[in-house]
């Protein structure tokens, strides 16, 4: 049986190979590096608002040193038209008057109040802080997270998907039926293939972009990783086999991704919360992945149990697809 | 006017394409079904207190800055501001001030925020008498509700471009490339055909999903339409290229998937992190940004900067036409 499953195993990597499938894994596995140290990480700086304090006649003695000084009213608002979240303060008519563009009231009344907050000194008392992390090190966590979550349910998915589709239409499939070997190890062969290119990227994506603390969660992200991999791995064999051809699939993936994959993204990561999110099953992987990343606490046993069984209800679907597949003449 | 009856026909029998054009529209009705998502409160600082805690005026000074979120105990307090998605700050009475609590993972925002707030709670009375003067914005808009619908029109606008380069890309396989450079029709023709059907339908996808989205009358409708009309002309422009350019329908759908990418991902990125310099001028590279600035302006009344994003669009238009007939010469000799 070992050796009929490693020929499949070597037939499915020289299929995958040579649909270039691991050179666009390779290409996409750089591009996100370049986007997480070049782009990303430099995108985040944002500071506090600036303060801009106008007071010809020195009014105001004791003021932070966070605050510029302008020269002029002109320059005060010239100041604030160029950055529109900065704060004035007027002193020249002896009241303090604070000037600022519109946003959304709260912050605007954060704004101002903050502003007026730097003309006494010493107001910034160290928080306590009680996280792990410094903000670099929760960005690169977290954007990994995403593109590793986007790569295995997004990428990856149409990858596997091209590839069946492919051995659909050359007939292999069928071929399968008069071969003096267990059905069953068609589809693990191709699981093993997709698993094993999944967990390795997922690997050097981690190791390359979150850093030394990478080593350390490895083993959380590698099984999260292999649950979702074989999840995405069994529908896309299942979405190949039943429909008719690439292009039908192509639909599918999309609203999926634009269904699935939006909610989650949103429920994840921002405060935006939807009260129906429990239900997703996608949101429970990206937490999943996303908690391997955090070092929180791992999830509930009753997650372990629904991805077994998730993945096992799969795997029976799929292999009754593939049995139809097999019985049905051209 | 025959070849586009053809190329009409053949369209009608793909499912697939027909499809493809309905999905804006199903996106913009779920949408508006569904009410608008609430993004406004991103921007906002987001407390947590533990209860019985703090006053109640202290509370009510709180929510005065952002949302306040009550927890039992100081686990479930810890777990709040701990957690990676979130940038909560932790609030508790010290003394007659109050403390503040973060995780330390947050932008620099807000752990500014979360250190300057015990000193703005110790100067609230003389905070709440100072004048404040707030300007309007001359062209940024306040909020991102709008975002949603905008990015749903865009991604209608820019079907044309994923339809037209499977239509190619179809052709291709099952051969009918090569029987339509043996009949008698110039490449002009061939063009302006796939054009004319990409165009067509995109421009119908997006008219649909415009009204779902939006409520515009008059002037405003029309300049609506002349947007519509660009950005779809320009999408089934760029189907023509990654129809070219790709050799099977796999490495079609890659360059879809980075195309279609790249045009929502720019000017949504560009409108939440408000990039300004080089940087933003490169973001005008792509024809999506000034498409999705326009129709942001637009819904809100903005029509000098509509116009000005009109132009850049037309620019593109030009720009694109003229690469194309370009390489098509180039491709002849």
């Amino acid at each position: 049986m070992w050796k009929y499953f490693s020929a499949l195993f070597k037939k499915d990597c020289r299929l995958l190979a040579s649909g270039k499938f691991f050179l666009l894994t390779a290409g996409f596995l750089a591009l996100y590096t370049a986007y997480i140290n070049f782009g990303y990480i430099r995108f985040l700086k944002m500071p506090i608002y600036n303060v801009y304090l106008y007071d010809p006649t020195g009014t105001q003695t004791e003021t932070s040193s966070q605050i510029k000084t302008v020269t002029s009213r002109k320059a005060l608002d010239a100041a604030l038209k160029t950055d529109d979240n900065g704060v004035g303060l007027d002193a020249s008519s002896g009241e303090i008057k604070v000037l600022l563009y519109r946003g959304a009231p709260p912050v605007d009344r954060h704004r101002a109040d903050y502003a007026l907050s730097l003309l006494q000194p010493a107001a910034f008392v160290s928080p306590e802080k009680i996280g792990a992390f410094a903000p670099e090190e929760k960005a690169r966590r977290e954007i990994t997270c995403e593109l590793l979550f986007f790569e295995l349910s997004a990428v990856g998915f149409l990858g596997i998907a091209a590839v069946l589709f492919k051995e659909k239409g050359m007939g292999v499939i069928r071929v399968h039926a008069v071969l003096p070997f267990s059905k069953n190890l068609f589809l693990a062969s191709k699981l093993a293939v997709f698993l094993l290119c999944d967990l390795c990227f997922a690997a050097l994506l981690t190791l390359f972009n979150v850093g030394a603390g990478g080593i350390a969660i490895l083993p959380a992200v590698l099984l999260q990783t292999a649950i979702l991999s074989l999840v995405m791995a069994l529908a896309g064999l299942g979405f190949s086999l039943l429909l008719k051809d690439f292009r039908t699939f192509t639909l599918v993936y999309l609203l999926l991704a634009v269904f699935a994959a939006t909610p989650v993204f949103l429920s994840a990561n921002t405060s935006v919360k939807f009260g129906w999110i429990d239900f997703h099953p996608f949101y429970h992987f990206f937490m999943g992945l996303k908690n391997a990343y955090f070092q929180t606490p791992a999830a509930r046993p009753l997650y372990y149990i629904c991805s077994v069984g998730a993945i096992g209800l799969l795997f029976l679907g799929v292999q009754f697809a593939f049995h139809r597949e097999m019985g049905k003449e051209a | 006017m025959h070849g586009i009856a053809y190329q009409l026909k053949s369209v009608l029998k793909d499912k697939f394409c027909l499809m493809t054009f309905l999905l804006p529209l199903a996106v913009a009705a779920a949408l508006h079904f569904a009410g608008s998502i609430d993004l406004s409160s991103l921007g906002e600082l987001h407390f947590a207190v533990l209860e019985k805690d703090l006053s109640r005026q202290t509370t009510d000074w709180l929510k005065r800055y952002g949302l306040v979120t009550a927890c039992e105990n100081r686990t479930e307090l810890t777990a709040t501001i701990a957690e990676p998605s979130t940038n909560v700050i932790g609030v508790m009475a010290d003394g007659p001030g109050i403390r503040t609590i973060i995780a330390g993972d947050e932008l620099d925002i807000f752990q500014q925020a979360a250190g300057t707030l015990p000193a703005l709670y110790a100067q609230r009375d003389a905070a709440a008498a100072a004048s404040v003067q707030t300007l309007e914005r001359p062209d940024i808009l306040a909020g991102f509700s709008d975002i949603f619908p905008s990015a749903v029109l865009l991604m209608a606008m820019f079907m044309g471009c994923t339809f037209n380069a499977m239509n190619i890309l179809s052709e291709k396989e099952d051969g009918v490339a090569l029987i339509n450079e043996i009949l008698p029709i110039t490449p002009g023709q061939y063009i302006f055909q796939k054009i004319a059907v990409g165009f067509l339908f995109g421009c119908l996808s997006s008219v649909a999903t415009a009204c779902i989205c939006f409520r515009l009358s008059g002037r405003r409708a029309g300049l609506m339409l002349a947007f519509v009309l660009l950005a779809s002309f320009v999408a089934a422009l760029m189907g023509l290229f990654i129809g070219r350019l790709s050799r099977g329908l796999m490495d079609g759908v890659v360059y879809i998937k980075i195309v279609l990418l790249l045009f929502l991902a720019v000017p949504i990125l560009y409108t939440l992190t408000g990039v300004n310099g080089p940087l933003a001028a490169l973001c005008y590279l792509t024809p999506s940004q000034p498409a999705f600035a326009g129709i942001r302006a637009l819904n809100a009344g903005n029509t000098g900067v509509c116009v000005r994003e009109l132009v850049i669009l037309a620019s593109h238009c030009a720009a694109w036409v003229s690469l194309y007939v370009v390489l098509s010469i180039r491709r002849k000799k």
